[in-house]
């Protein structure tokens, strides 16, 4: 908790735990404690919230989230299957794999939405895209990622992830580990925002850039508000909702008023001494003015240099859109940001939902993405950050085997790919696999919350630690760390 | 506290009920509590209470102890674990070998595990060898271990009473009996109360509490002048007949029942209704008539039984009409049967959707049971007066569509898993029942279920068809124009624009045509339905069962008019083909002549149909009243099959209303006082306002609650009276400071006995409709539909009229925590960082700060016109925006501030502000802490 400085005004920064003292909260806290064990509200173990601190010795820092809307096949992304080429245009029960569909393999899947899509799809659609080995690994990838595919020997690739929802509230499912029926529950990103919070007092600890859909806007839900990510935008004179003055205002004028305010409110506890409200706000006031300064700097990259720039594609313009976020990921994350969470591809359900004219859609979504990934990758690790930043790449569920429609595939939650780097992993690795068609995720299956566990694993957190009483959390939304592919 | 101050977020003085545990932290001093406990740690004992009890009461006693005693057993307290149940003694002290409890709870045989599969988490290995090691260590529990206390004598379960109020030591701090409950406690806790606030503090509070503005300057001077001694309650009583609290008290509410503008996926409507404002209006309304809230209650659940043809009254179902949910009937029926549980009784029967409750006294059936009362309701729009398009306008509204879908408990929840074999019948947990329950079938007047009969309908439908005509006979006179002027030049050039002219007027005579032929139709069509009315209504239709033969033409009249209207259809989209071939480039010629070709064949099968003879039993489309809305519950790519209208009505609902109101009831008035009171001191009475039931912590203040209660039934349940007696206690007339009250906050730090008010971070709305009152700029109409987002920026409505769905939220307002329209039994108060740039930053905020900053100037509400000086300014600037009187540092402070703006040249004039100086001063004011503050 000592490691997480507060803003004042008098002396610039303040120990947390002086802070606490200083606006009369350690009694409240305290009283409430007892008050809890004693009405035995706080579970076996004496409650307690988190602290800040992780509950291990963390391998990582920061995360990067990047998630592809709508869902990426998985086949023709880090997944292979050359026997859908193979046996393309026969149906599932033609081929060997007829048991793919036996009715008790396919029991977990909840539809949630009775819709045209997310449904069995019963002729299989050849591979749309060729695919070779790379690195030393010799890891398959396909051809629509050769900038990943020159970085394969730094990610851990997991082939066997498995989802219940058909729908794209998966996408839901995937950042909080519950169903959309279920309610709203926290997201990973807030999860790790609560728990681990601050490492720098100039800049939101929780970002999130891109396109994300109503369904999948908010994560703070049951931990506040508070907990909500900050949504930026790569617009310099504009990163921030309210980020500058909306009528003329000079910046001395504001700094002018900003110095009233502070003071103001400071008098203010003259009247009203312990006011812990006043002395938060002074705090917000400080930081918000300070975010507000240096947000812009952030995503200002005139600093960076051409082969920087041209690293992530900016110079080109099928990708500078994403490439922009993930430079202005990497200097968040140089900046000490804890969780920038970054969802590419808007429109519909999410970019990515190719029912139809897969072809197409994946050459124009690979080609925006492919390259500022790579690029992201390579800076990364170049420069020392890729050890302590976790950097995933995920969707919400894969794509039918099966053909939709002439061109298309459908959703696909019975096996899908979902690969990290960096933090602490094993480089180079591929864990589990789908049967020969990628239809179910055969060896060592993993549910979401799964990718949730290794991360937290690796920030040092026990999401069990940071369960709140009253809110009871089940064995699934907890995970399992992938042991398998930590180093 | 910790997490809130992560980022320094939570306001801490009024949390939600997880977040106060959240700041449980374990921080600086110990209490003696605490001290005992470490140090029985120290002595090596394991402690029965703390560390063994809780895992039995999360693992076991919800089956085995006061709510259910299977296989006659029962395990919270030893003694009771001694003697065991059917299967003999559970527990052998200081042999766990010989406790079948450490035997069920480690085997790995999942039939005989403990608690079973789907019924409860298993003990974990630690929590194993906890138990163990305490069995072992002979099981020591406290001498006067008590049993769980039976479910039905749960407080919330038994009947409310009037407690008298007690007697106090110091009378003359009572200002009602609210004061003599608070004061026992402070007595018994050796509490002292805080002072009452300052004039200008009680005003604001007052004022932004119960209408949700802040005084005008105009006010804040009479208030300040006002010598009778009575000035508190007469502006109490003043605000209360302010239509403006209809509109503040119905956000609260809005809040609480859910209120959600509808949202979708683009256009299509997937939740809620359009024009659901109705809903709203009807809330402003009925607060502002002070109509009583157990009849808020049975209007809003079932105001289509009980008035089904008062369309004012039916938009109260908008409770219900909110609900709807395109895809799923399941989700939409729970949902319903969550938030009328947590909303208006106080209970979590959704805990109970997959399993028994595990607190509270209620089955799973309990669930499937309350919702058999909702099973037959679905939604439609009824058309009003003036508007035949629902499409604009309608009220949304509940009907019984299904009287008789059965209700069928889901097996562990799922859906997919009815027990088809026991459907159920509505009902209420028996430890609530105290009568029978009644449900009567209502039949409905004919215009409930044939709305199409209400007088207006008709006449609607014929003045939309007749006021298209109009328009387009001038039309058709402009094409004859055109066609004319063409005529008359003699370029040749001008043959192509004259057959094109000549195309046009075709078009136009065809389009004129079809609207005279429609509303032929439409005349027709209602002369038809009446007829057939009329029959009907006849008092012994069995006489003349069959139709009469003036109906009979009717009906053949109206049919053929629908021809008509076909036939004129047909060629009008031969006209427009014949058009489109005549403008069209020379490259798209094959597609037109195919449209052509195509509107051609149209037009002879239509005349074809028009020749033919009229069947006996051939209908036509009946002109509507009302319009189901349509689910996509079978298939999401086309509507579910028309839920027709029916003439009876199952009552099911009226009955539910009828026990949530009755004065018997032993939760609804509970829940609403302490819902009133959390929104007017900041903190509930029963801390989870949702939960009443076991799990929630015992209340300190259970009697007040109680009189509270008795005080809103017997007063005929008007809510104007709980907010007259609540804000004129002493007890919210208190400071919100603790100064010179030290002993006080070592003793209750939290406030819990409310020896002093705790202030409020304002609600989203009234941060926004203050600026703009401040300002003189705010919109004071009430009610109408929803302002768009679009519109809102420009806008100067107040917030709760803005567009607020879960898809469409307002930005500013959303920073300020606005309600989740899923579930917001209490704000959010966060102080985040977010709020500091959307009040510094915000056009809203600049505009605002430079306009009051010019009324101040002015003083426009005195009437003195003339700029004051600097002083005399800032002075007036701090009452009218804080709302208290600047002291000399802060008009010290204030005003260097301005001498320093007023030293940047570029301050001159920015947007037209005669003295931008001032007005930053007035922005500073506004990101003041207090501006945000209800102190």
């Amino acid at each position: 908790m000592t490691n997480r400085i507060q803003p004042s005004l008098s002396s610039g920064c303040l120990r947390r735990r002086t802070f606490l003292a200083d606006v009369g909260m350690g009694f409240t806290g305290l009283a409430l404690g007892a008050m809890l064990q004693r009405d035995g509200l706080a579970s076996t173990d004496v409650w307690s919230p988190a602290t800040g601190q992780p509950h291990r010795t963390p391998k990582a820092k920061s995360v990067i989230w990047l998630f592809m809307n709508g869902g990426i096949s998985h086949m023709e992304s880090f997944d292979p299957k050359p026997m859908l080429t193979k046996y393309a245009g026969k149906t599932i029960a033609e081929t060997p794999f007829a048991d793919v569909q036996n009715p008790k393999k396919l029991a977990l899947e909840r539809l949630v939405v009775p819709d045209a899509n997310g449904n069995q799809r019963n002729t299989l659609f050849p591979l749309q895209i060729g695919f070779k080995q790379h690195g030393k690994s010799g890891i398959e990838v396909s051809d629509w990622f050769p900038h990943v595919a020159r970085n394969v020997d730094r990610l851990a690739i997991v082939r066997s992830l498995w989802t219940t929802d058909s729908n794209h509230g998966a996408q839901t499912q995937f950042h909080s580990g519950r169903h959309q029926n279920d309610g709203d529950f926290p997201t990973l990103g807030a999860w790790v925002h609560y728990g681990l919070g601050s490492l720098n007092e100039n800049l939101p600890q929780f970002i999130s850039m891109g396109t994300r859909e109503y369904w999948n806007k908010r994560d703070g839900h049951y931990l506040g508000p508070a907990h909500d990510a900050v949504p930026l935008r790569i617009d310099p004179s504009n990163p921030l909702d309210f980020g500058r003055p909306e009528r003329p205002f000079s910046s001395d004028a504001q700094r002018i008023g900003m110095d009233l305010i502070q003071r103001l409110n400071g008098l203010r506890g003259v009247e009203y001494p312990q006011d812990p409200a006043i002395a938060a706000r002074v705090a917000s006031y400080e930081l918000a003015f300070r975010m507000q300064q240096s947000v812009p700097g952030v995503v200002d990259f005139s600093k960076e240099t051409e082969e920087t720039k041209a690293l992530y594609g900016l110079d080109q313009p099928h990708c500078r859109d994403f490439g922009m976020q993930l430079l202005a990921a990497r200097r968040f994350v140089e900046r000490g940001v804890r969780f920038i969470q970054i969802q590419h591809g808007g429109g519909g359900a999410g970019a990515w939902d190719a029912h139809g004219g897969l072809k197409k859609n994946h050459t124009t979504n690979a080609l925006a993405v492919d390259q500022p990934i790579g690029g992201l990758l390579e800076d990364l690790d170049r420069r020392g950050l890729l050890d302590e930043t976790l950097v995933i790449f995920a969707t919400e569920f894969g794509r039918t085997p099966g053909t939709q429609g002439s061109d298309g595939r459908d959703h696909h939650i019975f096996g899908f790919t979902v690969w990290m780097a960096g933090g602490g992993l094993k480089r180079g690795v591929v864990h589990g696999a789908t049967d020969e068609i990628g239809f179910h995720a055969t060896e060592n299956r993993h549910y979401v919350t799964d990718i949730h566990a290794t991360l937290l694993h690796q920030l040092g957190l026990d999401s069990r630690k940071l369960e709140i009483p009253g809110r009871k959390r089940l064995e699934i939304d907890h995970g399992k760390p992938i042991q398998e592919i930590i180093a | 506290m910790a997490p809130a101050l992560n980022r320094s977020a939570t306001l801490p003085s009024a949390p939600c009920a997880q977040q106060r545990r959240r700041r449980a932290a374990p921080l600086v001093v110990l209490p003696a509590f605490a001290m005992s406990l470490l140090l029985s740690m120290a002595r090596g004992d394991i402690d029965y209470p703390k560390d063994i009890k809780p895992l039995f009461r999360i693992h076991c006693t919800p089956c085995h102890g006061a709510l259910k005693q299977k296989s006659g057993l029962r395990l919270d307290t030893v003694e009771l674990m001694i003697k065991g149940g059917k299967s003999g003694p559970a527990l052998q002290r200081g042999d766990a070998g010989k406790s079948p409890l450490i035997a069920r709870m480690s085997t790995g045989d999942l039939k005989e595990r403990m608690p079973p599969e789907h019924e409860g988490e298993p003990f974990s290995e630690s929590e194993i060898r906890r138990v163990r090691e305490w069995i072992q260590a002979g099981a020591p529990a406290p001498t006067d271990e008590q049993p769980e206390a039976d479910p039905s004598e749960h407080w919330a379960f038994r009947p409310q009473t009037r407690p008298a109020p007690p007697m106090t030591r110091d009378p003359a701090w009572l200002k009602n009996p609210i004061d003599a409950f608070i004061a026992r406690e402070h007595e018994a806790h050796s509490l002292t109360h805080q002072p009452e606030a300052g004039r200008p503090i009680l005003l604001r509070r007052l004022h932004l509490d119960l209408v949700g503005l802040p005084p005008t300057a105009g006010e804040m001077a009479a208030a300040e002048r006002d010598p009778s001694p009575d000035w508190y309650e007469r502006t109490v009583e003043r605000l209360l007949e302010d239509p403006r609290h209809g509109e503040r008290w119905a956000r609260h509410w809005m809040d609480i029942w859910r209120y959600s503008d509808w949202w979708g996926l683009g256009d299509q409507l997937r939740n809620s209704q359009k024009h659901i404002w109705h809903w709203r209006d009807w809330i402003v309304e009925s607060l502002n008539a002070d109509l009583p809230y157990d009849e808020m209650i049975r209007q809003m659940l079932a105001a289509d039984e009980l008035y089904p043809n008062d369309l004012s009254k039916l938009r109260a179902s908008g409770y219900l009409a909110r609900n709807f949910f395109l895809f799923n009937r399941n989700q939409w029926l729970e949902e319903t049967v969550e938030h009328v549980s947590k909303g208006l009784l106080g209970l979590t029967l959704n805990c109970a959707k997959c399993h028994d409750h595990k607190y509270d006294p209620f089955s799973q059936e309990d669930f499937y049971r309350m919702r058999a009362f909702f099973e037959p309701y679905h939604v439609r729009l009824d058309g009003l007066p003036g508007e035949a398009d629902l499409a604009r306008d309608g009220i949304p509204r509940a009907y019984d569509g299904w009287p008789d879908n059965p209700t069928y408990r889901f097996v562990r929840g799922q859906e997919n898993n009815p027990d088809k074999a026991n459907p159920l019948a509505p009902g209420i947990p028996s430890v609530l029942t105290f009568s029978p329950l009644r449900i009567q079938a209502v039949t409905l007047p004919n215009e409930a279920w044939e709305p199409e009969r209400r007088p207006w309908v008709l006449a609607g439908h014929r003045a939309a068809a007749q006021s298209k005509i109009e328009p387009l006979a001038a039309a058709l006179e402009k094409a004859q124009a055109k066609l004319q002027r063409l005529q008359r030049t003699d370029a040749p050039t001008a043959t192509n624009a004259i057959a094109e002219a000549q195309g046009e007027l075709r078009l136009a005579e065809s389009t004129l045509a079809l609207a005279q032929t429609e509303f032929t139709s439409v005349e027709r069509r209602s002369e038809s339905m009446q007829a057939s009315w009329a029959r009907k209504d006849s008092r012994n239709p069995e006489i003349n069962p069959s139709r009469a033969p003036v109906e009979i033409d009717a009906n053949h009249a109206a049919v053929r008019a629908e021809r008509d209207v076909a036939l004129a259809k047909a060629r009008h989209g031969l006209a427009t083909a014949e058009l489109k071939r005549l403008q069209a480039a020379a490259d798209k010629k094959d597609s037109v002549e195919k449209d052509l070709k195509k509107a051609q064949e149209a037009l002879d099968k239509a005349q074809q149909q028009f020749a033919a003879p009229v069947g006996k039993d051939e209908s036509y489309a009946r002109l509507p009243g009302a319009l189901w809305t349509p689910t996509r519950f079978l298939d999401s790519t086309k509507d579910d099959p028309t839920v027709a209208f029916q003439p009876k009505s199952t009552g099911r609902r009226k009955a539910l209303a009828e026990w949530i109101t009755d004065a018997r009831n032993p939760l609804t008035a509970r829940v609403a006082v302490n819902h009133l009171w959390n929104r007017h001191l900041g903190t509930p009475l029963v801390a989870t306002v949702f939960d009443f039931g076991r799990k929630s912590p015992p209340p300190i203040h259970r009697e007040l609650i109680d009189w509270l209660a008795c005080e809103l039934i017997d007063s005929g349940w008007s809510l104007k009276h709980l907010h007259r007696l609540i804000v004129n206690s002493a007890t919210y007339r208190m400071n919100s400071s603790v100064a010179g009250a030290e002993l006080n906050g070592a003793k209750d730090p939290d406030n819990l006995r409310w020896w002093r008010r705790s202030p409020i971070r304002l609600e989203a709305q009234v941060v926004r409709d203050s600026m703009l009152s401040m300002a003189g700029i705010l919109d004071l109409t009430l009610g109408g539909p929803s302002v768009a987002s679009s519109d809102q920026a420009a806008s100067t409505r107040r917030s709760l009229y803005f567009y607020h769905s879960n898809n469409d939220r307002n930005l500013f307002l959303t920073t300020f925590d606005e309600a989740n329209v899923k579930e917001c039994y209490r704000r959010e108060q966060t102080i985040v960082p977010q709020q500091a740039l959307a009040l510094s930053n915000s056009r809203l905020a600049l505009d605002a700060a430079a306009q009051i900053a010019t009324r101040l100037s002015h003083r426009e509400e005195s009437g003195a016109n003339h700029p004051m000086d600097d002083e005399a300014f800032i002075r007036s600037a701090f009452e009218a925006v804080l709302g208290f009187a600047a002291g000399n540092a802060e008009v010290a402070q204030s005003q260097l501030a301005l001498d320093a703006w007023r030293k940047y040249p570029e301050i001159t004039d920015s947007a037209g502000t005669e003295d931008p100086a001032r007005a930053h001063l007035i922005w500073a004011l506004i990101n003041h802490n207090d501006f945000v503050t209800l102190r």
